[in-house]
């Protein structure tokens, strides 16, 4: 009997506290927050928390308070899985944002087949454009930095080229785009050696890229990025060092031996009153991915206002349709989604004196 | 120019892995537990160092009170995990998940302390280069090679010149009749461990100074170790660390024939041949 009571007790107060929560609207973040990956991966959550901090405190979207849920995926497609069916069948949430090519890869059919709508905004492998209906990249695919800066360097003169890439999803794909853009763009690929996500050791695959006596190794990694730095300068390499937007490393910029290294970068700008308060709050300068994340997550509750004008329920299919319906978002840059993948400008950058400075400007 | 360099950092490489390995080769060999989390003491004792290093102590007040930590903690992880589970007649296979669940709760402190991201010592001169001919190699490299050298021979003098080294040796061969003779082999496990972990402290703390620091980065140079350990010959010093340059020595020269994500697969074709034609290692018989 007393067993009895006890359990009608814990269930009118877990009703009581259902009712508390009845404003909350729940999305999900499966994102790096451990391991190699952290650094990005803990910049793009905060991105996301500082917009929907800032949603919140001006009384929500519609009056409901909006709460993500971050769950560690250490980069790993396995643990992705994982943390996507926990978010979807315990947390029931519409929206997951996410970021790493091979996770956000392991998730789209998932994806596709419970109707959630996944949000990335820094993974750009080319298979993430066609890999799910509702997968929406915030950012173009590496394919079209790729063939930009292929184009770049052979009006250069840079024409003999060596791929250094990381042997995953993103890394592969970035290989693939160079051996496919830098040959049509008028260049010659020499050579090419992989690296393990998350490895600090090239001397072997930078020694043997110099030996095909390349003017410039084209690279596709996404960790490691000073310690390869570090490692081209002590070997006396000179060959010109090119790469994506995931060269937008501040601690690689810093250094001097990344003095020369050229790369694409997506434009997107901060407000200087934004970055200051963002620095305010996480100690940390508003950086690519933090700016990535802040927009997506406006992307987002610019959706959920949207959704809620209309009073429709809050689903992942519902989220999806209108944010294709709205097409044009305002944020940190203008963005445009005629399909699932948004075109964005894209800047050629040189890093020098500890700066990356943008050289030239690519609509 | 190309063979040159390569064959100098798998050389530097293979000295690092050495002192790992004849550390660990040190523990299995006397204990016979299979200590995983000999990897999470290589990942501490860096990041002890480099702590201290930030903190303003010179570099060798950092190396040489890591060390001292690390040796306490070996020590620790002997005396309160695995002897209590020898006490409790634990088999290996639950002594080896136990050393497991330690390694994850260091590098998970670590995580959790230090962040993931990857670290790098503030030392200016650590990546100086001293070019040698057309070989370039760092300040940190070179010092990577003497030091370990000078481990090895330090390991091979102290076991078998010294009344310790005697001891552990007696107690590595017999444990039982060690026991008899009043050797307390229970005295001698921490004494090994405390021992390996203070060697293990040397790569720990020199691979991060070229190669910056990870709190996960541990686990890959003590499965190579043990592979070296394994194909020289359990119990065999000597074999392990010359196995170890050999194995880092292979995988690197092995780019000039082969793309390099087949290096790892290197290691263990070397592995399986030796498990083949000489299971007992190449230096069975030498201890």
């Amino acid at each position: 009997m007393r067993g009895t009571r006890f359990g009608m007790a814990a269930l009118a107060a877990s009703l009581l506290c259902g009712q508390a929560n009845a404003d909350t609207i729940k999305f999900g973040g499966i994102l790096p927050l451990t391991g190699p990956g952290a650094l990005i991966g803990t910049a793009e959550m905060h991105g996301i928390q500082f917009a929907v901090d800032q949603a919140n405190a001006k009384g929500g979207v519609h009056g409901n308070k909006i709460e993500v849920q971050f769950e560690d995926n250490q980069a790993k497609p396995d643990q992705s899985v994982l943390s996507f069916n926990k978010l979807t069948d315990l947390e029931h949430v519409s929206v997951i944002f996410t970021g790493y090519s091979g996770p956000t890869l392991a998730m789209a059919p998932l994806a596709t087949r419970k109707k959630v709508l996944l949000v990335n905004a820094g993974a750009q492998a080319d298979a993430l454009a066609k890999a799910s209906p509702y997968l929406i990249n915030t950012l173009p695919t590496i394919g079209d930095e790729i063939a930009v800066l292929s184009k770049w360097l052979v009006g250069e003169g840079k024409k003999q080229g060596a791929i250094m890439f990381e042997n995953d999803a993103a890394g592969m794909s970035g290989r693939d785009d160079y051996l496919r853009s830098f040959p049509d763009a008028g260049g010659k690929v020499l050579a090419q050696e992989a690296t393990q996500f998350g490895q600090t050791d090239f001397r072997p695959a930078l020694l043997k890229l110099a030996d095909a006596k390349p003017d410039v190794m084209l690279v596709a990694i996404t960790a490691g990025l000073l310690q390869m730095a570090q490692e081209y300068h002590q070997l006396g390499l000179k060959f010109t060092v090119a790469g994506t937007t995931f060269f937008a490393d501040p601690a690689t910029i810093a250094d001097p031996s990344s003095a020369g290294f050229v790369h694409t970068q997506l434009r997107i700008d901060a407000p200087p009153e934004l970055a200051a308060q963002f620095k305010a709050k996480y100690g940390v300068d508003m950086e690519f991915f933090a700016k990535q994340y802040y927009s997506a997550a406006q992307i987002v509750l610019t959706t959920l206002d949207k959704v809620l004008s209309e009073k429709q329920p809050v689903t992942g299919e519902n989220m999806h349709d209108t944010l294709l319906k709205i097409g044009k978002f305002q944020g940190l840059i203008p963005l445009e989604f005629k399909t699932n993948t948004a075109s964005v400008p894209i800047d050629i950058n040189v890093m020098r004196d500890g700066k990356d400075v943008a050289i030239k400007h690519i609509q | 120019m190309l063979a040159l360099q390569l064959l100098a950092t798998g050389v530097v490489t293979g000295c690092a892995l050495g002192v790992v390995a004849i550390s660990f080769a040190l523990v299995y060999a006397t204990t016979k537990i299979f200590h995983v989390a000999h990897a999470g003491i290589y990942t501490l004792a860096g990041y002890l160092a480099w702590s201290l290093v930030l903190w303003g102590a010179p570099l060798i007040v950092a190396v040489v009170v890591s060390i001292a930590i690390c040796t306490a903690f070996g020590a620790l992880i002997q005396s309160q995990l695995y002897a209590r589970l020898e006490r409790r007649r634990a088999t290996h296979l639950v002594v080896l998940i136990a050393s497991l669940g330690a390694l994850a709760v260091i590098q998970n402190v670590i995580a959790g302390v230090y962040t993931p991201n990857i670290l790098q010592f503030p030392l200016a001169w650590s990546g100086e280069v001293l070019p040698l001919g057309s070989v370039r190699l760092t300040y940190v490299q070179l010092l990577t090679i003497a030091v370990s050298l000078a481990a090895y021979v330090g390991t091979m003098w102290f076991a078998h010149h010294t009344i310790l080294g005697k001891r552990i040796r007696a107690v590595a061969s017999n444990p039982m009749l060690a026991d008899i003779t009043r050797l307390q082999p229970q005295s001698v496990y921490i004494y090994v461990i405390a021992i390996a972990s203070a060697l293990v402290c040397l790569p720990g703390i020199l691979v991060p100074m070229d190669l910056g620091l990870q709190p996960y980065n541990g686990v890959t140079p003590l499965l190579t170790a043990t592979i070296a350990m394994i194909a020289g010959g359990v119990g065999s010093i000597t074999g392990a660390f010359v196995l170890s340059v050999a194995i880092a020595v292979l995988q690197n020269l092995s780019l000039l024939v082969m793309p390099g994500e087949w290096s790892i697969g290197v290691t263990f074709f070397i592995f399986v041949i030796f498990m083949l034609f000489r299971p007992t290692g190449l230096f069975a018989a030498a201890r």
